[in-house]
C-alpha cells in the first residue's frame, strides 16, 4: 500500500496561485488609482457630525409635500418627458433603422452614412446636449424632452437596425417574389417579425429615460429633478428627502408596471396578421 | 347544444375563425393606438412642446454651435487631468461595484439566503436602483463636501444596485439539482457557493461589469457638472462662462473618452463570450 505523496512545490496549486496574484494585482491597481485621485482611506471617514447634522436637518421628511399638487404635477411632468422621449425617439429610431439595415436600405452608401450617424449619436453624453438645448429652446421640460429623444435615437437606432438585419430572409424573399414593392416588403415581411422585440425594448427605453430625466431636470430640464435641485439649493433638506422618496417610489413603481405590461405583450399569442 | 353544433362548423371553415381573430386583433391595435395618441397629446401639453420654438431653436442652436468652432486646441494639456479623473472615478466605481455586488447578490437570492436577509437585501437593492446617481450625489455632497469622493461613492452605490440585481436574478435561476449535487458530496455552504454558484455567474458578472463601466463614464460626466470635478465640470463651467471654444474642446475629449470606453468594453465582452466557459 502506497501513500499518496504530494510533491513539495505543488500544494498551493497553480490555479490558486494565479488567482491570488490576480487579486493582489487588482488591489495594487486599485490603490494606485485611489492615489491618483489623492484619496486615502482616511478621506472616507468623515467627521460623524456631518452625517448627524444632515440626518437632523432631513428628518422627519416633509410628508405634507408628498400629498401636495406641486409634487404630483412635477412627477407627471417627469413621466411625460420620459414618455415623449421614448415614443418620439423610438419612432425616429425605427425610421432610421430601415436606412441603416443592409436588407432594407436603398443604397450601401445610405446605410454607411446612417450607421455612422447613429454611432456618433450614441457617444454624445446627455450633458452636452442639454447644455446646448437650454440655450436653443430655453429652460423647461421641452429641452429635456428633446435631449431624451436625441439619446433614444442613438441608443435604439443601431439596435433596431441589427434586429432588422437578423430577420428571416426567406419571408422577405417570398413576399418579394409575389411582386411587392420595397415598402410592402417592409410592411408585410419585416415589421411583423421585428415588432414584438421593438415594443419590448421600448419599455426598457422608458425605464432608462425615466432615470435619465432626473439629472436633466437638475440642469434645468423641468420635472421633479428641477424641484429637487431647487430645494437642495435652498438647503431645505426636509423637502429634499420628500422628493427623494417620491422619486424612488415612482421609479420602482414604473419599473414594475412596465415589466408587467411588457410580459403581457410578449406572452400574448400572436394571431396571424 | 350551441357548442356542440358549432364544433364541426369550425373544422370546416377555419378561415372564419381566423378572420374573427384578425378582427379582434385589429380592434386591439386600434385601442392601443388611440391610447398612445391620447397619452402623447397629454404629455406634449404637460411638457410645453412647442414646434415653433423648436424651429427657432434650430437657428439659435446653430448659432451657438458656430461659436464652438474652432475648438481651443491649446486647452488640451490642461484638460488631460480632469479627463483622467473622470475615467479613474468610473474605473474605481466599477471595480468596487463588482466586488461588493457579489456578496449582496448572494444575500439577495432566495435559494441561498434566509428569507429575512433576502427581503432586506432586495429592498436595499431596489432603493439603490430607484435612486438616480445625481440624487445620491446631492445628498453625499452635504456629507463629504465637493470633490471626487461623493461622485465615487454615488457611482459605486448605483453600480452595486444594478449588478447585484442582475446577479441575484441569475443565481435564483440556477437549477436546484446542481446545488444539491454539490451539497451531496458533503460540501459546506461556502464550498457550494464556490463550486456551484460562482462559476455560473462569473461570466455575467464580468460582462455586466464591463457594461457598467460604460454607464459609469457617462454618469461620471454628469456628476462632474454638479460637483464631482472632472471633465463634466470643465464642460459645464466653461459653458456657463460662455467660453465656447473651451467647452467645445472639453466636449470633443468627452466624446473620445465615451467612445473609447464603449470600444474597450465591447472588446472585452466579445472576448468573454468567445472564450466560452470562463474559469
Amino acid at each position: 500500500m502506497t501513500t499518496l505523496e504530494v510533491p513539495p512545490g505543488a500544494l498551493p496549486s497553480r490555479k490558486l496561485r494565479l488567482m491570488i496574484s490576480f487579486l493582489l494585482g487588482m488591489a495594487a491597481v486599485l490603490c494606485l488609482l485611489f492615489a491618483f485621485l489623492g484619496m486615502g482611506p482616511a478621506s472616507f471617514f468623515v467627521d460623524f457630525r456631518f452625517i448627524a447634522d444632515l440626518a437632523e436637518q432631513m428628518l422627519p421628511p416633509n410628508m405634507g409635500l408628498l400629498w401636495s399638487k406641486s409634487i404630483f404635477f412635477s412627477l407627471i411632468d417627469t413621466l411625460s418627458m420620459a414618455f415623449l422621449g421614448t415614443i418620439v425617439g423610438g419612432a425616429l429610431a425605427l425610421f432610421l433603422a430601415f436606412f441603416a439595415a443592409i436588407n432594407t436600405a436603398p443604397h450601401r452608401l445610405v446605410r454607411l452614412f446612417t450607421r455612422t450617424l447613429l454611432v456618433a449619436n450614441r457617444s454624445v453624453p446627455h450633458l452636452i446636449v442639454i447644455l446646448v438645448l437650454l440655450v436653443a429652446v430655453g429652460i423647461g421640460p421641452f429641452a429635456g424632452v428633446l435631449t431624451l429623444i436625441f439619446g433614444s435615437v442613438g441608443m435604439y437606432g443601431k439596435f433596431f437596425a441589427d434586429a432588422i438585419e437578423q430577420s428571416d430572409k426567406g419571408t422577405l424573399e417570398s413576399v418579394e417574389s409575389v411582386g411587392s414593392t420595397r415598402l410592402q416588403t417592409i410592411r408585410f415581411a419585416v415589421l411583423p417579425q421585428v415588432m414584438p422585440s421593438f415594443a419590448a425594448n421600448l419599455f426598457y427605453a422608458f425605464d432608462y429615460n425615466l432615470r435619465a430625466a432626473i439629472p436633466l431636470g437638475v440642469f434645468g430640464g423641468g420635472g421633479i429633478g428641477f424641484q429637487l435641485a431647487f430645494a437642495n439649493g435652498l438647503l431645505h433638506y426636509k423637502d429634499v428627502l420628500a422628493y427623494t422618496i417620491a422619486i424612488v417610489v415612482m421609479i420602482n413603481g414604473m419599473e414594475r408596471i412596465s415589466d408587467w405590461v411588457r410580459r403581457s405583450i410578449i406572452t400574448q399569442p400572436m394571431v396571424t396578421k | 347544444m350551441g357548442a356542440l353544433s358549432t364544433a364541426p362548423f369550425r373544422q370546416e371553415f377555419p378561415f372564419l375563425e381566423w378572420k374573427r381573430g384578425l378582427t379582434v386583433q385589429r380592434w386591439k391595435h386600434l385601442a392601443a393606438a388611440v391610447l398612445l395618441a391620447v397619452l402623447t397629446v397629454f404629455a406634449s401639453f404637460r411638457c410645453n412642446v412647442d414646434v415653433a420654438s423648436f424651429f427657432t431653436g434650430i437657428g439659435k442652436g446653430a448659432a451657438l454651435l458656430q461659436m464652438f468652432f474652432p475648438p481651443e486646441w491649446s486647452g488640451v494639456g490642461g484638460m488631460m487631468q480632469p479627463l483622467a479623473v473622470t475615467a479613474v472615478m468610473a474605473l474605481i466605481a466599477t471595480i468596487l461595484g463588482m466586488c461588493l455586488s457579489l456578496p449582496c447578490a448572494l444575500a439577495a437570492s432566495s435559494n441561498l439566503a434566509p428569507p429575512l436577509l433576502r427581503l432586506t437585501m432586495r429592498s436595499f437593492i431596489a432603493l439603490e436602483r430607484g435612486l438616480p446617481e445625481i440624487v445620491q450625489m446631492l445628498l453625499l455632497i452635504a456629507i463629504f463636501g465637493l470633490g471626487a469622493i461623493p461622485g465615487l461613492v454615488a457611482l459605486s452605490f448605483s453600480s452595486i444596485g444594478m449588478l447585484a440585481k442582475l446577479l441575484a436574478d441569475g443565481i435564483e435561476e440556477i437549477e436546484p439539482q446542481m446545488l444539491e449535487a454539490v451539497e451531496g458530496t458533503g460540501a459546506t455552504r461556502s464550498q457550494v457557493i464556490r463550486y456551484a454558484v460562482i462559476p455560473q455567474i462569473l461570466p455575467s458578472l464580468l460582462a455586466n461589469g464591463l457594461f457598467r463601466f460604460e454607464v459609469n463614464v457617462r454618469a461620471g460626466v454628469i456628476l462632474g457638472a454638479v460637483g464631482a470635478g472632472g471633465i463634466g465640470y470643465v464642460m459645464s463651467s466653461s459653458m456657463n462662462a460662455m467660453e465656447y471654444p473651451r467647452a467645445c474642446m472639453a466636449t470633443l475629449l468627452t466624446l473620445a473618452l465615451v467612445f473609447a470606453s464603449e470600444r474597450i468594453s465591447d472588446f472585452f465582452r466579445a472576448r468573454i463570450f468567445s472564450a466560452g466557459a470562463l474559469r
